[in-house]
């Protein structure tokens, strides 16, 4: 077995331990909970205490703790996520087109903001000091800065409210009535919803990628390699391209992390757009406080992070000549 | 006695050796135009915390603005008797942004300053120790990273009463994990440093080793990731309640613009809008910008041929 083989199975196995874990904390946090989960519909609706024994051992809440968290650890492992409280269907039914419709929201934004904000990056790093590097930086740190959500009401007030050109609300109109996934993402009308919440979320994630591209070429600049490259007589625009490529993996490494942690970060823009996405889905279950809901949602958001911090500690192992994978810092 | 007068006179050298450290450090500010800018808006931001409560021509919540006739004023705009108008209960505008001033400053300065304080630590001592203690340090770093901060928060403020200093602790909890990685990378590097090795060889022990000839040299990255933290903090403040997870007792700006955005009233009401989300816009991109300028000074590789 190569030191890189054995360097990936360690983190491999401290992934899985790490879901063990991060899904124990919230089997504790959910339980710690006051009341039962139940409390709401007992007092709204018009349950007798019959029906409600019955609903609890429906859920499983009359067996002992380690039981329930037992079950509750096979369930969720396996994705049976049991049935929402409030909606009373399936979690994953509940669940998956949202995921879909926070997925085609925020990947495609990142990805884009990545490429663009990269390479202006780059570019406003080689002419240090001009008037395109203040003005870029000044920018996209008032963007990134500013809660995602402010942003985004801005937006909303300038663009919908005021210039009318696209819709505040929601991710198509109230009087479409799409069937499946094509009918409701191929439509004119999905993408006029579709353009406010993606120019924010490009313009909030623009930021971090435009500095990280921006602060690589600034330190390759006076360095050997591209004193060679200028003695080659190699032109401007090819000497940057090689300081870029240089300066790639942080950026490549802060690309997955961000992947990762993708559902979690822009809540508030999916609260604010009314975009049916998980984050603003999750948000709703805990102030209904639909615990099935909550827990599948949390896990899978925990679950994604942990899977991009692998990708990531992964990639910069195997790209990295002066990170060593097994010695120092031993991962 | 003379030993008395002896210690004191070694005090004042001590605060004035600190004095002279921090004024070079904020030298930065006379160079860089955006940083000054931003030191003007956090200076103001401070006193605005401190003093924006008595400043108030009313109180924001109690007080309701009422015409010559007893009418009450809903949602006016800017007048002589509200300056920055109405809410839509009749509330003036211009008292809860200055009362409100005074969570996000509390929340911000403490929650930044924990979140730097503990990353630097763990960073510090997580790369410079490397093994199982780096290990051990680093999958807590991972387990914070993978538990969603916002739900994690929610839940917790749904069965914990919210107030000002259990937000402040939670963000702080949640986002030492930011500066820990980047201190502990910059750690790992700077730990296979010829000095740091040399120190090592002449006999420095781990704690002098870290403290004298580590830590010094990935000051600047805790600095700003100290000063990131506040922006940080700030915004997850304003953001939990946005949501509705504030402080019920205090006027936040984040609750302002819950209650402007709940009230379905964004449309009409931009004086209502305006006045928090330029405050947090603005006090979160100085605090950024002067972090920055920071770096600038601070970071020798970026500094190369200027």
């Amino acid at each position: 077995m190569t030191k890189f083989q054995r360097f990936l199975l360690k983190r491999l196995a401290i992934s899985v331990l790490l879901t063990l874990v991060a899904v124990s904390v919230i089997f504790v946090v959910l339980r710690l909970l006051p009341g039962s989960p139940f409390e709401a519909l007992v007092t709204s609706g018009n349950l007798n205490q019959e029906q409600i024994t019955e609903i609890r051992a429906m859920y499983g809440l009359d067996e002992p703790m380690w039981r329930q968290y037992v079950n509750y650890l096979t369930s969720l492992l396996t994705f049976q996520f049991g049935y929402s409280i409030l909606r009373s269907q399936p979690v994953w039914a509940v669940l998956e087109p949202r995921l879909i419709n926070s997925l085609i929201l925020l990947v495609p934004a990142l990805v884009t903001t990545a490429i663009l904000s990269s390479l202006l990056g780059m570019y406003a790093g080689w002419n240090r000091g001009s008037r395109l590097e203040k003005f870029s930086i000044v920018s996209t740190t008032l963007l990134r800065s500013t809660p995602v959500f402010i942003t985004a009401i801005f937006f909303i007030i300038v663009f919908a409210y005021n210039l009318e050109l696209a819709p505040a609300l929601g991710m198509r109109s109230i009087r479409a009535t799409p069937d499946g996934y094509i009918e409701t993402f191929a439509s004119l009308d999905f993408l006029h919803h579709y353009l406010l919440p993606f120019a924010v979320a490009v313009l909030y994630y623009s930021g971090d990628f435009l500095l990280l591209a921006r602060n690589g070429v600034v330190e390759k600049r006076g360095s050997e390699f591209l004193k060679l490259h200028r003695a080659k007589g190699l032109t401007e625009m090819e000497q940057l391209a090689r300081a870029g490529r240089n300066s790639m993996l942080p950026i490549l490494t802060y690309f997955t992390l961000r992947l990762g942690m993708i559902f979690q970060g822009l809540i508030l823009l999916e609260v604010v757009f009314s975009w049916p996405g998980i984050g603003r889905e999750l948000v709703l279950a805990i102030q209904q406080q639909d615990y099935p809901l909550v827990q599948a949602a949390v896990f899978i958001m925990a679950l994604a992070v942990i899977l991009a911090n692998l990708a990531a500690d992964v990639l910069y192992a195997y790209f990295d000549p002066t990170v060593s994978a097994s010695g120092g810092g031993s991962a | 006695m003379s030993t008395g007068t002896e210690r004191e006179a070694e005090v004042y050298k001590r605060v004035d050796a600190v004095w002279t450290t921090v004024c070079d450090q904020f030298a930065f500010l006379r160079q860089d135009r955006l940083a000054f800018g931003g030191m003007l808006v956090v200076a103001a931001f401070v006193f605005l915390g401190l003093f924006g409560p008595f400043l108030a021509p009313h109180d924001p919540i109690e007080h309701t603005v009422r015409g010559g006739d007893g009418s009450v004023f809903r949602l006016t705009a800017p007048s002589a008797e509200a300056f920055f108008g109405t809410t839509s209960y009749g509330k003036d505008v211009l008292s809860q942004f200055l009362a409100g001033a005074r969570p996000t400053l509390i929340v911000g300065l403490f929650g930044g300053l924990g979140t730097g304080a503990l990353g630097f630590t763990v960073g510090v001592v997580s790369g410079y120790y490397g093994g199982w203690v780096d290990e051990l340090l680093m999958r807590l770093t991972d387990l914070t990273f993978s538990l969603p901060f916002m739900p994690m928060a929610l839940l917790l403020l749904t069965f914990m009463t919210p107030n000002i200093w259990l937000i402040t602790a939670i963000i702080a909890a949640f986002l030492w994990k930011m500066p820990a990685r980047v201190v502990r990378s910059e750690v790992l590097s700077v730990r296979e440093r010829t000095f740091v090795k040399s120190a090592r060889a002449s006999g420095a022990s781990d704690l002098r080793t870290m403290l004298y000839h580590v830590a010094p040299n990935v000051l600047p990255i805790g600095f700003l990731y100290t000063a990131y933290g506040v922006a940080w903090a700030i915004a997850a403040q304003a953001s939990l309640a946005f949501l509705g997870f504030g402080d019920p007792t205090m006027t936040s700006w984040g609750r302002m613009l819950r209650q402007v955005f709940a009230s379905g009233n964004m449309r009409v009401a931009w004086w209502w809008v305006l006045p928090p989300a330029v405050g947090i816009a603005a006090i979160t991109t100085s605090v950024f910008l002067i972090g920055r300028a920071y770096e600038e000074v601070i970071n020798p590789e970026i500094q190369t041929d200027q």
